[in-house]
């Protein structure tokens, strides 16, 4: 029997999904010292590119492949919006915060204009494949948690395995550890013969493509659609929910959980049949989520000690 | 220089050839040529800005050459030559602010530029064993931002090291530390230079003791240009300090200054003494805005008339002390007197004492900005900046004039001269001369000396010991948050400042000034 408490469960992984992948790919990025407040338009880049990619190839060659290709071209959107972000900031060193906006305002208004070019005001004619959710055998039958954790897309099982790589990767590598110096202290990182624009680059560009997943995973594993402006913000709660996870890819997982679980629970106080509320509350509450954890976390955790810098070396 | 041509002999470890640099208009670099021998320490001797360490930026692959070459052992390093290729080649660099990731590890700043899996257990194997074979003694797993500066030095070495370096190129490696871990430092050097036919050093340095201490070979350069070069043994002090200088330019002034620098004298605070006490500390304890205690029991006072040098280690506490005597942090306990007039001048002039790109008035108004209200007097202020430039001889082209185009002295003249505008009874200096030449520290000098004269309480702190001995009358070490008053020698203050303090050493004249003063209300003094 399915109960109200395991949909919410569920529903809280399902929204976590797409926070935690672009948050993860944010806190690779600002770990190199670059902040990316570009990251909501490689979402939305993302989603359109996916929308554009999965309809397409579906239509001629199934629906696997439909979503293979969407998920891709998803990805590669996202690099691409955050090399454009990347271009100017890592390399020309102009204010990411005012880069960033204005590629986020780009993104939006160009995956509009794309989306009634191609689909029309309407969008009549856009059918997608979509992503379902895959129960593990055995696993998705455990009280509670089998439900919310193991039957779900298989996009959510990737990141179970992607979160402790990324740390074992910050931790263990030489390249992780270039990566981290260089959001600490570039002057340190050019002495020791790493190159602070190449890492910088690189995590930037990864960053956007876990972005553009994320994007793709809105599309292909959720709404089954594109809508103007689906990303609603969620590119800056995924950078409140770096902060909040402070700049581990664990903590930042577990921040993204609890994003999710806010956004979830309108569908938990709709099943039991609290009516009587707006919801537009519940839409509300990760928002303010969001500026209580900027106000209160913020002030305790450590950032990169070179976050957003525009010299690359002080000396 | 027939040593350097000697027929037999290996190539130079690092050899640079009529290098030229500039920038913009100006020439760094004017055909300078350097021969380090292997096996050697070779010191490459200057004042502030004579080009010292873009010399050694350039052989380290950090700044390209407009002319030039540099071969390491004999062979040549051909463009684009960069820190990477250098140290691959076994050229190491030092540099004056230290290359590491304070939140980082020992180990992982070692590992930081390799590639591939890092395993911490594997370099802290490595960390572990360069200690014991070169005596540089680090725990792999300490964070490098908690490491006090001498141990973060030999960070940066064992960082070298690691990596196989056998040129080693050290940019200041003295200024920052006490004189014992100077003294340990350069033995060090001497030690490496000689354990290994293959090994050398190029120690870039402005002190001529330490030059003359340690080096085979010295090369001097003044304003860009190699003045004089050769083995150690065809130079003296006076030689060294002659070619640094330049010919009639080390005028009697700065004659005397070098000897004020180089010999102690008595302490002549007897007058000083008979000075009202204008700042007084009684058993201070200082907790910063992070509640860590950063003076733990400080207790000393200034007269009116006198200049006290603080000496101190970096680190030990003596950025809270000067800040709370100018009133601009409170104490945690104790009693700690100050009048409301001190005046105060931060060691960062660019960051914490002037506004760079605004004129010389507009930077006079800045000051008491935050007690003032109501409109502005810009002309009375433009008058009195034009009164202040030429009272204090401070070189600039008026009072629009904007800071930023003023020479590192004359900013510092100003700022000096700003803080004592309104005739303050005290006056409280942390490092006055960072970064300034010969001669615009002579000029500071001056200036606090006549501070003194007009009757102000004069506290310094100079994280150059010998600075503080030529300019104060008394001497307070600081040590791990603990003041003790000391004899004005150099040995004893560099031990005290380390926390060797014997009993004998510290001046009676603490003790018996502190008797007298001991808080017992009912006795008036």
């Amino acid at each position: 029997m399915i109960t109200p408490l395991d949909d919410f469960l569920a529903a809280t992984v399902r929204t976590a999904t797409p926070l935690a992948l672009a948050a993860l790919g944010e806190c690779l990025t600002e770990r190199s010292g670059v902040i990316n407040i570009g990251l909501e338009g490689a979402i939305i880049c993302g989603a359109f590119g996916a929308t554009v990619a999965a309809g397409t190839v579906a239509a001629t060659a199934g629906g696997a492949l439909g979503l293979t290709a969407g998920f891709v071209i998803g990805a590669a959107a996202g690099a691409v919006i955050a090399l454009l972000f990347a271009l100017f900031t890592v390399w020309w060193r102009a204010d990411q915060i005012i880069t960033g906006t204005a590629i986020t305002l780009f993104s939006l208004g160009l995956t509009g204009l794309l989306y009634k070019t191609v689909y029309g005001a309407t969008g009549v004619g856009l059918t997608l494949p979509t992503l379902d959710a895959w129960a593990i055998p055995g696993l998705s039958a455990l009280p509670v948690i089998g439900r919310a954790l193991f039957a779900q897309p298989l996009i959510t099982y990737a990141l179970y395995l992607f979160v402790p790589w990324l740390a074992w990767w910050f931790a263990r590598t030489h390249a992780g550890l270039a990566l981290r110096a260089t959001g600490e202290s570039p002057d340190a990182a050019l002495a020791a013969g790493v190159s602070p624009r190449r890492v910088q680059l690189l995590a930037t560009v990864a960053g956007g493509t876990l972005a553009g997943l994320a994007g793709a995973t809105l599309v292909l594993a959720q709404s089954g659609t594109f809508v103007e402006g689906m990303s609603a913000g969620k590119g800056f709660i995924a950078i409140a929910i770096v902060v909040l996870g402070r700049w581990s890819p664990r903590g930042v997982a577990a921040a993204a959980l609890l994003f999710g679980g806010a956004s979830a629970l309108q569908y938990l106080f709709q099943s039991l049949g609290w009516t009587g509320v707006p919801y537009q509350l519940f839409l509300a509450l990760p928002y303010v989520l969001t500026l209580l954890v900027l106000a209160r976390a913020s002030a305790r955790s450590r950032a990169p000690a070179a976050l957003a810098r525009r010299e690359l070396t002080l000396s | 220089m027939a040593a350097l041509s000697a027929p037999a002999e290996r190539p130079a470890a690092l050899a640079l050839r009529g290098v030229t640099k500039r920038f913009g208009d100006v020439v760094a670099l004017d055909d300078v040529s350097l021969d380090v021998r292997a096996g050697t320490v070779h010191a490459l001797l200057g004042e502030n800005g004579a080009g010292k360490s873009t010399l050694m930026r350039v052989a380290f692959g950090l700044l390209a050459p407009d002319g030039g070459s540099i071969s390491l052992a004999g062979v040549p390093c051909t463009p684009p030559f960069t820190p990477r290729d250098a140290m691959a080649r076994g050229l190491g660099m030092v540099h004056q602010h230290f290359s590491l990731v304070a939140a980082m590890t020992v180990a992982e700043n070692v590992a930081l530029g390799a590639a591939g899996r890092y395993d911490a257990a594997k370099v802290a194997s490595t960390v572990r064993a360069i200690g014991d074979r070169t005596g540089l003694v680090l725990d792999p797993a300490a964070r490098v931002g908690d490491l006090p500066v001498s141990a973060q030095q030999r960070c940066e070495i064992v960082k070298a090291l690691a990596r196989d370096v056998r040129v080693l190129i050290l940019d200041e490696p003295t200024a920052v530390l006490a004189p014992d871990e100077a003294q340990a430092l350069l033995r060090w050097v001497r030690a490496f230079a000689d354990s290994d036919p293959s090994h050398a050093v190029v120690l870039i340095t402005h002190k001529l003791r330490d030059a003359l201490a340690v080096a085979d070979d010295i090369t001097v350069l003044r304003r860009g240009v190699r003045v004089a070069h050769g083995p150690v043994a065809q130079f003296t002090e006076a030689s060294l300090a002659d070619a640094m200088l330049g010919p009639g330019e080390r005028s009697s002034r700065v004659d005397a200054e070098v000897r004020e620098a180089h010999t102690p004298r008595a302490p002549a605070a007897d007058q000083a003494r008979e000075g009202r006490d204008v700042l007084h500390a009684h058993q201070v304890v200082i907790r910063d805005t992070e509640g860590i205690t950063r003076v733990r029991d400080a207790s000393f006072t200034v007269h009116a008339g006198e200049i006290v040098g603080l000496a101190a280690v970096e680190g030990s506490g003596q950025h809270a002390l000067l800040r709370a005597m100018a009133g601009l942090l409170p104490v945690a306990a104790g009693r700690l007197q100050s009048p409301t007039d001190v005046a105060f001048v931060p060691e960062d002039r660019h960051r914490d004492a002037l506004l760079l790109d605004a004129s010389l008035t507009e930077n006079l108004a800045l000051r008491d900005a935050g007690r003032r209200s109501g409109q502005l007097p810009w002309r009375t202020l433009a008058e009195r900046t034009t009164a202040l430039l030429s009272a204090r001889d401070v070189r600039a082209a008026g009072a629009t004039a904007i800071a930023r185009t003023l020479s590192g002295g004359n900013q510092q003249k100003f700022v000096l001269a700003r803080a004592l505008d309104d005739a303050p009874s005290a006056l409280i200096v942390e490092n006055p001369t960072r970064g300034l030449d010969f001669r615009a520290t002579a000029a500071v000098h001056d200036a606090l000396r006549a501070a003194r004269d007009a009757g102000l309480a004069v506290l310094v702190y100079s994280s150059d010991l010998d600075e503080v001995l030529a300019v104060a009358d008394r001497v307070l070490a600081l040590h791990d948050g603990v003041v003790h008053e000391v004899a004005r020698e150099r040995d004893t203050v560099g031990r005290a400042m380390l926390g060797v303090v014997s009993d004998a050493s510290i001046a009676n004249t603490e003790r018996v000034t502190f008797a007298t003063r001991t808080p017992s209300p009912g006795a008036s003094a």
